[in-house]
């Protein structure tokens, strides 16, 4: 085995192992912390099969970004501390649906790659990367931000509560804490 | 080497540093006893301190998240020495991506803060924390993008090619809107007053901090100073040319000294601050961070785009 | 760092070539308009609903202006790195879109008028969906398709569940976006391993890689069918059909006639293009999974929505329904079956469309007034619109000489001529079957007095017979449909003479 495959045999132990502690775990925030180092895992791939950017996009994102969320909302509704609360009463069926899941992927993987030769790999430099997103990718990425932005109008429709017809009377729009605070003095 | 043995030294030095500065600042003398010449032992003797005393989890604390936040909170400003270059040549690593991954590594710290906040079982803990996490999310943005528009400027990743693309001109001259963003939002990442809502010890004791004692307790200030090293030396070499000197004289002496000098002189400037602003309202946090800084940074961007372009 | 964990090597070269804008006009427009109705609202927002509703119409109008422009482009079949095709197949779909668009955009001013609920977000929302319908059509990578399926569902959960006040749209809002999200995860696993399979998230290329392809296939067949299951979701096709009754019922009827159109014909685009272009290479592998898919569909749609009592549930099921008759088409995968396809995507949203804008043009304020009772006797309260909805249902129902016929027509027969003829035969049961059910709301419109439970009958459908009623915008947004339906009906060779040459999907 050459440092590459070691290097990703433990990784792929510690992020699988973490990953079923993730599921099984009954306390909510840990099992989002062994989400944080499934998806660091996750990155650590990344880095061995040499997409640096992708690894560095992969830790700001998710564990920067997503979990530290995940982390505070759970933090601010509900976080029991040293309570065992999650459970379900579907753990066979889940089980069973997970390790369908990890059979049928093996046995694809196994069977359209398996015996093929290695690839070697070709380190993309940031230069590459950010050439191939401007021009190739470039309607994608384009895309994804008015998908973005239409995300951000819905959280404005969902998360807004006044009454529509008083908010566009609102005398004073350029205060919304002052309303604020008046909305819950009512 | 010499990288590691800075992070170790540096935070020491800035630690006395505070102490000093701020006594200084308020009329006072500081520590004056520990070493003989002007306390220089203090921090030593802090450091005694830590050890021995005792080391407690509280009992309804989650024990292994407890013990383990410090580490998390700390290792991540380790990290980022590995990629800072203090010379033409001094550098552990020159990565292709330098500060995409110094912004990547630094994210990590908030889920340091948030584990130690709930894990203490303590109220003011946990609403430290997430007054941390919301600061540092919100504050993450405008140190992303003021980098993004000095990144543009230099046509690279790397932290070394952005200190060479200083030789002629430092970006302080070019991009001073994006360093004012780039120090106020370190500030704020750093929770250093007056961004220091989540550890705001006249409402919440300690905030995340509250229950940690002897070791654990040392890691968190060694994790502070250490962020203070790290982003004042992120923001020498992007605004300040890193290890570049000023034109006459600038090669008469090393570029380590240089970066130093410059790393001192923020962390001066972080401690000088302390010293002189009240703490902000954590409404008044957030409103600053999404309507001022962030569209601020972003038109930064903007203009260092079409300038870009136009110049070409 | 590097170094040590890889053998590293020069990355592959990156291709230059002139970026070329112009085929993705209509969706710039649209999204533009989006915005400047946003910042109007914004900037403006004491001004009247209508400025913004007459923007939102000018910029479909403009997007589909530009469409048509595109219908004699000679430049490259796709631009932008072959993320997006410009063909023909392309320019119809994005007018049947916008089409469907501006009516539900008339039908929107009038239900928010009446239901008190004008908020800015609407029409953004709303021409952002109509950008991503419009740009699936267009998607010449599986990328761009499930990006753009993505704009199309964000934005159709938000509009499900914009009157958040009923809690019934709320719920409806939820049970979409869980059921969507999930139905998004099958998909993009689908591109995932198809990628895996040929290397390439571009339809060209894998259709160019599964040709030449002499290993394995399990990939790709994985692939193909999560695909399908993706796209199952999106068109309610039975088993995914379990969102589509809820959402429909609980949306507001608005937004419920415009989704009911729209996503339909956008999915299909989307699905025939994945399907009988990329996929064209496994037609024999992914055909019986169309086929009892097709099947189900026909068969279990029809059947439930006899056994419903809520007009709207009723409409839902009968989409269902239709889904699976435009996969007859699908199936048949020939060049006929793809011209029926598009014959019935065509005419099929002007006539759920025209159902739904009559059904809120009926209802009161607050979505009441949906059972199927308030419809009796509304031949003699109001004329025009029994007679519209007349129309319009028996058009649904397939019966001549209405467009539905037509379109019913065409796709058993082409069913028949790829030798499916077991598909043809099962989709004319469900035909007679759904006919039972659409021929039930004309019979109580026309043959059976108004209820009257102790004088709340004004109160209860909010609607009274005046025909002025029923507003002039409301029923323009009516009418239209179902004046298209007859007159593709009668004359169904003007649609056909431009599916000639728009059915050849190029990429």
């Amino acid at each position: 085995m050459s440092v590459q495959e070691i290097t990703f045999v433990i990784i792929a132990v510690i992020g699988g192992v973490s990953a079923v502690r993730m599921v099984t775990s009954r306390n909510v925030v840990h099992a989002a912390l062994y989400l944080v180092v499934t998806l660091a895992m996750v990155g650590a791939v990344y880095l061995v099969v040499a997409a640096e950017f992708l690894a560095w996009v992969q830790v700001l994102i998710y564990v920067g970004a997503i979990v530290v969320l995940l982390l505070f909302s759970l933090m601010l509704t509900k976080a029991p501390i040293g309570r065992d609360t999650l459970d379900n009463q579907q753990r066979g069926l889940a089980a069973l649906v997970g390790m369908g899941v990890l059979a049928g992927l093996a046995f694809l993987i196994q069977d359209s790659f398996g015996g093929s030769k290695p690839i070697t790999l070709h380190q993309a430099t940031t230069e590459q990367v950010g050439v191939t997103l401007f021009r190739g990718f470039v309607w994608p990425f384009e895309v994804v931000s008015v998908l973005l932005l239409a995300a951000l109008v819905g959280a404005v429709v969902i998360a807004r509560k006044d009454d529509p017809a008083g908010s566009r009377r609102g005398p004073d729009r350029r205060a919304p804490l002052r309303r604020g605070s008046e909305a819950t003095r009512r | 080497m010499i990288v590691l043995g800075f992070f170790l030294t540096a935070p020491m030095g800035i630690g006395y540093m505070e102490h000093k500065v701020l006594a200084h600042m308020q009329h006072r003398l500081g520590p004056m006893e520990a070493g003989g010449f002007h306390g220089w032992a203090q921090l030593v003797a802090d450091g005694v301190k830590f050890i021995q005393k005792e080391d407690i989890i509280p009992k309804a604390a989650d024990s292994w998240v407890f013990t383990l936040a410090p580490a998390v909170v700390m290792v991540p400003y380790i990290a980022i020495f590995a990629v800072i270059p203090f010379g033409r040549t001094l550098w552990a690593e020159n990565l292709d991506i330098g500060i995409f991954y110094v912004l990547a590594i630094t994210a990590i710290s908030v889920i340091g803060i948030l584990m130690a906040g709930w894990a203490s079982a303590n109220k003011f803990s946990l609403i430290g924390a997430l007054r941390a996490a919301a600061q540092l999310i919100a504050y993450e943005l405008p140190l992303i993008l003021a980098s993004v528009a000095v990144v543009m400027q230099a046509g690279t990743l790397s932290l070394v090619g952005i200190s060479e693309a200083q030789h002629h001109y430092w970006y302080i001259f070019t991009q001073p809107v994006g360093f004012f963003i780039f120090i106020v939002a370190s500030l704020a990442e750093l929770t250093r007053p007056p961004f220091d809502m989540p550890i705001a010890d006249s409402e919440i004791i300690f905030g995340a901090y509250t229950e940690y004692t002897g070791l654990k307790f040392a890691f968190f200030l060694l994790a502070e100073y250490g962020g203070i090293v790290a982003f004042s030396a992120i923001a020498s070499v992007l605004f300040l040319g890193g290890y570049q000197g000023i034109p006459v004289i600038g090669h008469l002496i090393p570029g380590f000294f240089w970066m130093s000098g410059k790393v001192g002189a923020l962390a001066f400037f972080i401690i000088w601050l302390r010293a002189t602003y009240p703490r902000l309202r954590e409404d008044q946090l957030q409103r600053f961070a999404w309507v001022a800084l962030i569209p601020l940074a972003l038109a930064d961007i903007m203009v260092t785009g079409v300038v870009k372009v136009l110049v070409k | 760092m590097l170094s040590v964990l890889g053998q590293v090597s020069g990355g592959p070269a990156v291709a230059h070539g002139k970026l070329l804008f112009r085929p993705i006009g209509p969706e710039l427009i649209l999204v533009g308009v989006a915005l400047a109705v946003m910042l109007l609202d914004a900037g403006y927002p004491e001004r009247h609903h209508a400025t913004l509703a007459l923007l939102s119409l000018a910029g479909l109008a403009a997007a589909a202006a530009y469409s048509l422009s595109l219908w004699s482009w000679t430049g490259p079949t796709t631009v932008l790195g072959g993320m997006v095709a410009a063909d023909r197949f392309t320019v119809f779909f994005r007018l049947v879109i916008l089409g469907v668009a501006a009516l539900a955009v008339l039908l929107s001013y009038q239900y928010l008028e009446r239901a008190d609920e004008v908020r800015g977000e609407y029409y953004p929302l709303l021409l952002f969906a109509t950008a991503g319908m419009t740009l699936i059509t267009a998607a010449a990578d599986l990328i761009v398709v499930f990006l753009a399926l993505e704009v199309l569902s964000l934005s159709l959960y938000l509009l499900t569940g914009f009157s958040f006040r009923r809690l019934a749209s709320a719920e409806a809002s939820m049970k979409y976006f869980l059921l969507g999200a999930f139905s998004s995860a099958f998909f993009l696993y689908g591109i995932a391993l198809a990628y895996g399979a040929t290397g390439t998230t571009n339809l060209a290329g894998i259709a160019h890689g599964l040709t030449g392809q002499v290993g394995p296939l399990s990939l790709a067949l994985a692939a193909s069918g999560l695909l399908a299951v993706g796209f199952g979701f999106k068109v309610a096709a039975v088993p995914f059909h379990m969102w589509a009754p809820d959402a429909y019922q609980g949306a507001p009827t608005c937004v419920t006639a415009f989704m009911s159109a729209g996503t339909k014909v956008a999915a299909f685009a989307a699905f025939l293009r994945v399907f009988d272009v990329a996929f064209s290479p496994l037609i024999w592998d992914w055909k019986p999974f169309v086929w009892i898919l097709a099947a189900l569909t026909m068969v279990v749609g029809s059947v439930l929505a006899i056994a419903q009592s809520d007009v709207k549930r009723m409409l839902a099921y009968s989409s269902v329904a239709h889904a699976g008759f435009i996969l007859v088409g699908v199936t048949a995968a020939s060049h006929a079956g793809i011209q029926a396809a598009m014959f019935y995507l065509a005419v099929y949203p002007a006539m759920i469309l025209g159902a739904f804008g009559v059904v809120m043009v009926v209802s009161g304020r607050g979505e009441r007034g949906l059972t199927l009772s308030s419809y009796a006797g509304l031949a003699r309260r109001s004329p025009l619109v029994a007679a519209v909805l007349a129309l319009l249902l028996l058009s649904l129902a397939g019966i001549p000489p209405t467009a539905g016929f037509i379109a019913k027509v065409a796709v058993f027969t082409a069913a028949i001529q790829s030798g499916h003829w077991p598909l043809a035969l099962v989709g004319v049961l469900a035909s007679v079957v759904a006919a039972f059910f659409y021929l039930r709301v004309i019979v109580l419109m026309y043959m059976q007095e108004p209820v009257i439970a102790g004088g709340q009958r004004e109160a209860e459908t909010g609607f009274d017979a005046e025909p002025g009623a029923v507003g002039s915008l409301g029923f323009v947004a009516i009418a239209v449909p179902a004046l298209l339906t007859l007159i593709f009906g009668v004359f169904p060779g003007i649609l056909f003479g431009v599916l000639k040459s728009a059915s050849i999907i190029r990429f």
